[in-house]
């Protein structure tokens, strides 16, 4: 076995076994930190496939970004691990189920000799001195121009869109600006109504019912 | 030697993985989350592995914009959790009761 | 690259769009709440530019820019015209339910819009990168509408679940389109059409992608067996937001239907034809049988939209160009009636009162005989009564499956829509010959009014004149899709 393949089943290994334990971990914090193992791992392997500027920003976005929000968020939530855990063995049966059946098609698909993926062979080994980043940027920058100014609207929707969702304005302070306290003037304050008398005098009772029908 | 049949094979294994995910965290919406986030590896998986086996860029190119939505996406998605939260003091999907499902 | 090579004029509409959603987005800051309606006109006067400039520069071709990823064609023109309409209309009928709940925020606007671009993107993707990308765009917008009335459990609860959903829908998608692009080498639509045409693909690779596609799509759709989001959804968003989600989106998604089965995958149509025929034929029963059941009208819309969109399938699944006209047809006349039947919903909501129980309705007639008709002429539409819009879709989305020879789906398509019609005349005989049980007095502004009154119409005039609206959508596919 070539140094590649023994790396590519020990990166498969972890892999597998932190994506399983992300999703039967019983903390979530346990499960964020294994999709991070999860990722690193991943980021081996595309460096396997020769993809490098995808391995770095995998590292970079996922690891350093994503995932640091997703902690985040689980640390800011006060989460009652019993009760999400509740009812986690009675689904586990029927998911197990989906899943090994699942995946158990999904393999016979693709390794059948019918999928015919032996005829993709070995890719050609990259050549030296061509860079990976520099040739996706070409592309990026030009043949790709339109999606990559449309994923910049995704960012700015994603932007406008969790401050649309999350930002208010704090409740809890009794601040008052002194400016405004001193400007006040009375008739911010205080409303003089003009009333009509309440009870008119005993003789014009009736005209005044008179006057109000 | 390794094919691309190795690694189409483990993406599938890691699609599972993230199905059973979802069926098993019903209740759990920040597991959900990441489930979400795992069936997402492997479709990148597939797109880099033929890519590279294709000696086509393309699909290098698809993974970086998979890359950049996901993660607007999860910002969003967790600003709806965030906001749930407040609502329900919990992020248990049981307690969602007012709709049924 | 050549830079002198890029053409923006077909995107045109597209750019001024965006543009015009920055300005709001950044004016909207220096707006005060009680003259928010400065950033509703500007809006509307967005979408009404937008059109126009569609319209001006529409031609009777295809002609793709930005290296081939994007396509304009008649069937995008017509299509993007009926969503800026769908939009204002939606944002007319909505203006004094989203002010009455304090929801009539600066944000409501720009994220509308933002939807709105996701969906022209997705009209005219030829790519699936910016299939994919337009489609984010679109989900993403609707997911924060939802969860904007922010106070409320339902709504957010609501949000939730969409986007869990949503994003499984998403990941199944792109693990179809992932095999699509092994079988075939590219990830542009026309290539894809060719290399499948030209049998170079591989075949196993290739259905096995399209089953993933298929069921990304119909969850997206909505249809059964992937529609378990729709009444929730329905149900739990602010009713102005339902509308939203249910109005032009259908168009979108069913123009990013065609182009990915028709135009990329248009060669194996004997594939998907049976896997659509299963969720036609699924979401017309379940749709219609269980909408009986539904004591919330919000509710028993969603279950009606999925009974709908089997029939809208039926079209597609027929692999004609009349067929997908029909479809195209069907997609338009629905959208309609849903604005409509919304609208009607959203008048008689007030603020601190839902109109959402089948009861609220009781006794209209007599309140409000105007609206009453309306809602009358909307759900006789949606049963398929002549002469009424939904009759026609109906029938010619029916025809183009007789057209094929399947009669047996025709003759079930049929009776659904007479299971559907036990539903849709129980809410006119609710209005018609019950009691009034609510008795305030129903407050509209003029311009909603005015605007429901002629959509309402609308369905009544397409339903007597339908032949323009069908040629226009012929022709457009006959154009769109060359190959055909």
């Amino acid at each position: 076995m070539s140094f590649s393949a023994v790396l590519f089943y020990i990166l498969s290994a972890i892999l597998l076994v932190s994506a399983f334990r992300v999703v039967t971990a019983k903390n979530p914090v346990h499960a964020a930190l294994f999709l991070v193992l999860a990722f690193f791992t991943s980021a081996g392997h595309w460096l396997l496939l020769e993809a490098e500027f995808l391995a770095i920003a995998l590292v970079l976005v996922y690891v350093g970004a994503v995932m640091v929000l997703f902690l985040f968020v689980v640390m800011m939530i006060d989460i009652n691990i019993e009760k999400l855990r509740a009812g986690f063995w009675r689904h586990f049966p029927v998911a197990a189920t989906v899943g090994i059946v699942m995946m158990a098609e999904m393999i016979l698909i693709i390794a059948s000799p019918e999928a015919g993926l032996d005829s993709f062979g070995q890719a050609a080994p990259a050549v030296a001195g061509v860079s990976n980043v520099k040739q996706l940027g070409l592309q990026i920058y030009t043949t790709y121009l339109y999606p990559f100014e449309l994923a910049a609207v995704v960012l700015l929707l994603a932007i406008v869109a969790a401050i649309a969702l999350t930002m208010r304005k704090r409740k809890d302070t009794k601040f008052i600006d002194p400016a405004v306290q001193i400007a006040v003037r009375r008739e911010d304050r205080v409303r003089v109504l003009k009333m009509d008398v309440e009870k008119a005098p005993a003789k014009d009772a009736g005209s005044s019912e008179q006057q109000q029908a | 030697m390794i094919t691309l049949t190795h690694f189409l094979v483990l993406a599938a294994v890691l699609f599972a993985i993230s199905v059973m995910g979802i069926f098993l965290n019903r209740k759990n919406v920040i597991i959900l989350l990441m489930a979400i986030e795992l069936m997402l590896l492997a479709v990148n998986f597939n797109f880099i592995a033929f890519s590279h086996y294709l000696s086509d860029t393309a699909g290098q190119i698809f993974v970086f914009f998979i890359l950049t939505v996901a993660a607007a996406e999860s910002a969003i998605g967790l600003a709806i959790l965030v906001v749930l939260f407040r609502n329900l003091n919990t992020i248990d999907v049981e307690d969602l009761g007012s709709l049924k499902g | 690259m050549n830079w002198a090579d890029l053409h923006l004029m077909p995107a045109l509409p597209e750019i001024f769009l965006l543009s015009a959603l920055s300005v709001i987005l950044v004016l909207d800051l220096f707006v005060s709440d009680a003259r928010r309606g400065i950033t509703y006109l500007l809006t509307l006067l967005t979408l009404a530019v937008c059109a126009g400039i569609q319209i001006a520069t529409s031609v009777p071709y295809v002609t793709t820019t930005f290296s081939g990823m994007f396509v304009d064609d008649p069937l995008a023109d017509i299509v993007k015209v009926g969503m800026y309409g769908f939009t204002a209309i939606v944002l007319v009928f909505t203006r004094q339910y989203m002010a009455d709940r304090g929801l009539f925020k600066g944000e409501y606007f720009t994220l509308s819009l933002f939807a709105l671009l996701g969906m022209n993107v997705m009209v005219s993707a030829s790519h699936f990168l910016t299939l994919y990308i337009g489609l984010e765009l679109l989900s993403l917008a609707l997911y924060a509408l939802i969860a904007l009335n922010r106070d409320s459990t339902s709504s957010t609860e609501a949000a939730m679940k969409f986007f869990v959903l949503g994003a499984l829908s998403s990941g199944l998608l792109l693990y179809g389109m992932s095999m699509v692009y092994g079988a075939t080498g590219s990830l542009d639509i026309v290539q894809i059409g060719k290399a499948i045409q030209g049998g170079s693909g591989n075949t196993v690779l290739l259905v096995f992608g399209l089953v993933f596609i298929v069921a990304g799509l119909s969850f997206k759709l909505g249809a059964v067996p992937f529609h378990m989001w729709v009444p929730d959804v329905y149900q739990g968003s602010p009713t102005a937001i339902t509308l939203m989600v249910g109005a032009a989106p259908k168009l979108a998604a069913l123009v990013f239907m065609i182009r990915i089965l028709v135009q990329g995958m248009g060669p194996m149509v004997g594939d998907w034809q049976g896997m659509l025929v299963i969720v036609a034929v699924l979401s017309m029963a379940i749709g219609n049988i269980t909408a009986i059941a539904q004591t919330n009208i919000k509710r028993m819309l969603a279950y009606s939209t999925i009974s709908h969109m089997g029939y809208m399938l039926l079209g597609l699944l027929a692999g004609t160009a009349q067929g997908y006209s029909a479809a195209l047809f069907y997609a338009f006349s629905y959208v309609l009636m849903t604005v409509v039947g919304f609208g009607i919903l959203l008048a008689l909501s007030r603020a601190g009162f839902e109109c959402e129980r089948l009861e609220d309705l009781k006794g209209l007639n007599g309140r409000n005989s105007w609206y009453a008709l309306l809602m009358l002429l909307t759900m006789f539409s949606m049963t398929g009564i002549p002469p009424l819009v939904g009759f026609y879709a109906k029938l010619v989305v029916i025809q183009a499956v007789v057209d094929i020879g399947m009669f047996w789906l025709a003759v079930f398509a049929v009776l659904m829509s007479l299971i559907g019609a036990f539903y849709y005349l129980r809410v006119v005989k609710h209005m018609y010959f019950d009691e009034v049980q609510d008795t305030a007095p129903i407050v509209v502004r003029g311009d909603a009014k005015l605007v429901l009154s002629l959509s309402g119409l609308a369905l009544l005039v397409l339903g007597v004149l339908p032949q323009g609206l069908l040629e226009l959508c012929l022709e457009a596919m006959r154009t769109s899709l060359a190959a055909l």
